[in-house]
């Protein structure tokens, strides 16, 4: 696996489906603003999806449990289930890092 | 061996990502890192959200001072908060699976049908409930959501807010021995011109107090200090 991170300036697009404002979904929010503070500092965006608003959108990523992040950008698509509580799985999900 | 052709080694990476997705849902699920699925034909349905998801905002709605009651489709009451019980003088456990409009006069029953009927969000009624000890209480239903043929329902008390008796009380307490220092200080001037400004911030609070809570009467009707 090759991390993604590097020193490119390439823009991270993020998207995030939540629960209104579950427990789980803003732990999952604090978590990923965290991470991306962190690891990819001024060169991402997270949008938020709140599928109580809106359960349709859901079907665009074949969003099963929630939160999920999906890594839009960049390629390839990546998804991770749950509340990034864990920052290597959540790194690793993401190839900021890779599995050691 | 035969060599394992391009389609093949296709199909077996897309099965491998299929695979490790499931165990992500599954490892995430069993650690209770969500709280809430999607489910419907092709993920487009509706959201179903766990138990405990929403547990902080349920304590602050059993906790409010305003009444909270969710009726089905057919008006029974599904859900109330403590206040409602408390307004109605019934309690919580009697509540459950009664018809709400048992607990309207029987005069505004009709309305409350209707009014449910209509189920537009933000839309308000005013009727009085009957209590356990045969009063009666105005109150304002406010209509915060339907969903799935439930109707929640936010219940104002529409008395006019008075002064707790333990305030009035206080309130005549203070007066009564602000009195009697002022016989006490019959040739102390400066001592009466202190009691009589002490006097004034009281009033001064009073009238704030009966601001806030919107009383008719003032807090002069209740007597000056």
């Amino acid at each position: 696996m090759t991390p993604s991170n590097g020193t490119t300036s390439e823009k991270w697009n993020l998207r995030l489906y939540t629960a209104g404002q579950s427990p789980k979904s803003l732990a999952a929010l604090d978590n990923l603003k965290r991470v991306c503070e962190e690891h990819l500092p001024g060169r991402y965006s997270i949008e938020v999806i709140d599928l109580l608003k809106n359960p349709r959108l859901a079907k665009d990523d074949q969003i099963v449990a929630i939160p999920t992040l999906v890594r839009k950008l960049p390629e390839p698509l990546r998804r991770i289930v749950g509340d990034l509580s864990d920052t290597e799985r959540t790194l690793v999900g993401l190839q900021l890092r890779q599995i050691k | 061996m035969e060599p394992i052709s391009a389609d093949f080694e296709q199909e077996l990476a897309l099965l491998r990502e299929k695979l490790e997705e499931a165990e992500d849902v599954r490892r995430a699920i069993t650690r209770g890192e969500v709280d809430a699925f999607v489910v419907g034909p092709g993920g487009s349905g509706r959201v179903l959200l766990l138990a405990n998801a929403y547990q902080r905002y349920r304590q602050l709605v059993e906790r409010m001072s305003q009444g909270a009651v969710t009726a089905t489709a057919n008006g029974h009451i599904l859900f109330a908060n403590q206040r409602f019980s408390e307004m109605l003088g019934v309690p919580l456990a009697q509540l459950y699976t009664a018809p709400l409009e048992s607990y309207v006069t029987v005069s505004d029953r009709a309305r409350l049908s209707a009014f449910l009927m209509v189920s537009a969000r933000d839309s308000q009624i005013e009727v009085e409930l009957n209590r356990r000890d045969g009063s009666s209480i105005p109150v304002r239903l406010s209509l915060a959501s339907f969903a799935d043929g439930y109707a929640s329902l936010l219940v104002t008390d529409q008395r006019p807010l008075q002064w707790p008796s333990v305030a009035v009380d206080a309130l005549d307490s203070i007066r009564s021995s602000l009195g009697k220092l002022n016989q006490s200080l019959a040739g102390d001037a400066a001592g009466r011109d202190a009691l009589s400004a002490i006097g004034e911030e009281i009033n001064g609070l009073a009238r704030m107090i009966d601001e806030m809570v919107d009383v008719e009467g003032s807090a002069e009707r209740k007597g000056s200090l």
